[in-house]
């Protein structure tokens, strides 16, 4: 999926706002909001927070994982561990974005916050980097990715998994014993499991 | 000011409309990542179809500088862009893989559980109908008359159902076996997160 469409699907998190008007309860498709009063916080879904934001109707509340110490936490965990480590969300990447991008204002330390996520971000696409290459080198048919988040797994996705069917396909060449039937069972396996 | 022409009539309505748009974005998303063709959700999109439609009449009747009138807009224009990138990714597939689609349709027909809409169906058709003819257009009728036999079978795209994936387990999964395709070993793995296989 191109990343834009990751972008849209992480809008669709919920966030905290202040809103600095008052109005009842407004029913959209995706459910319903509200009742909006100035000065109280309430949830609405990221891509309405940046909205009204825009149009000065709101404060957004920083997600508590947006926050100086915490991010300094993680990023020296995974500096430190040769894994990934968890992220405080799915689409902490999107969410960083759209937020500081819009409401820089609302978010104390925004530009040093902005700096420690880009950091935690390279970190760990230097990592996703070095494992790709690890696994391609080891000729390994599959690897483990633990808490990577959707917008990483498709920064990779038109690269890694093509290149592997390439070596695989040149494998099964050079082996010149090209199975008539290719075996199936792996992906009836993954019936509980959802394709990223 | 009328609040109440914008709301949805009732509760029930409401929380049907919320796991219709469920649906489709999990379609969405399904179609996206598969290479292959899913069986349609005409019934979802044309019931989110109906509903935005509804949704519109209503926002119409605000005045326009109205917040809540921007905000239902938005709403309307997120689903609009799923339905259509949903719609979009179907014809592309249709295009791509339009003989092996229509050959797998036809059988799928005669059990009745054809994954196309029936305009889908004639629009692979017409496509692959329309290429044949341009083909023979512009080359096969002025290349000599023994060659030009035109096997449309043989020009079949097929999608790669046999690429490496990544999976997500929603539950913990052990024991999954792993064949290994070139026979040699089968591996046996626990899935608990995350994976690229």
């Amino acid at each position: 999926m191109d990343p834009y469409e990751i972008e849209f699907i992480g809008e669709n998190r919920i966030i905290s706002i202040i809103p600095n008007f008052s109005y009842d309860k407004i029913y959209l498709i995706c459910g319903e909001f509200g009742p909006f009063r100035a000065g109280l916080p309430m949830n609405a879904p990221l891509w309405l927070a940046v909205m009204l934001k825009q149009k000065q109707k709101c404060r957004i509340v920083p997600p508590e994982w947006m926050d100086m110490d915490n991010l300094e936490n993680i990023k020296e965990e995974e500096k430190k561990s040769r894994f990934f480590t968890k992220m405080p969300n799915e689409h902490y990447m999107v969410e960083a974005k759209l937020i500081l991008g819009a409401a820089a204002d609302d978010v104390p330390n925004a530009t040093e916050i902005k700096t420690i996520i880009k950091d935690i971000w390279d970190i760990r696409m230097s990592k996703l980097r070095t494992s790709m290459d690890a696994l391609m080198k080891s000729g390994g048919s599959y690897g483990r990715l633990d808490h990577l988040t959707m917008m990483e797994i498709n920064s990779v996705k038109p690269l890694l998994p093509s290149a592997m069917d390439e070596l695989l396909t040149i494998k099964m060449r050079t082996r010149k014993n090209m199975p008539a039937t290719l075996n199936s069972s792996t992906y009836s396996q993954s019936g509980t499991s959802q394709n990223i | 000011m009328d609040t109440e022409d914008i709301d949805i009539s009732d509760e029930e309505e409401e929380i049907t409309a919320e796991s219709v748009l469920n649906i489709l974005k999990n379609s969405w998303q399904n179609e996206r990542l598969t290479p292959e063709i899913l069986p349609h959700r005409n019934d979802m999109v044309e019931c989110m179809l109906g509903q935005i439609q509804h949704m519109e009449r209503n926002i119409n009747k605000l005045p326009k500088t109205d917040l809540r009138a921007s905000i239902h807009k938005m709403e309307i224009n997120r689903i609009k862009y799923i339905i259509c990138n949903y719609l979009k990714t179907r014809l592309n597939k249709i295009e791509k893989y339009c003989i092996t689609i229509v050959n797998e349709e036809r059988q799928r027909m005669e059990t009745g559980t054809n994954y196309l809409t029936p305009s889908e169906y004639r629009y692979a058709l017409d496509y692959i109908n329309n290429m044949e003819q341009h083909l023979k257009n512009t080359v096969l009728n002025h290349v000599p008359s023994n060659m030009q036999s035109f096997e449309i079978n043989k020009m079949a795209v097929v999608p790669n159902l046999y690429s490496h994936v990544f999976l997500k387990a929603n539950e913990t999964v052990t024991g999954v076996i792993l064949e290994d395709v070139l026979g040699d070993q089968d591996e046996e793995i626990d899935l608990d997160d995350l994976f690229i296989y």
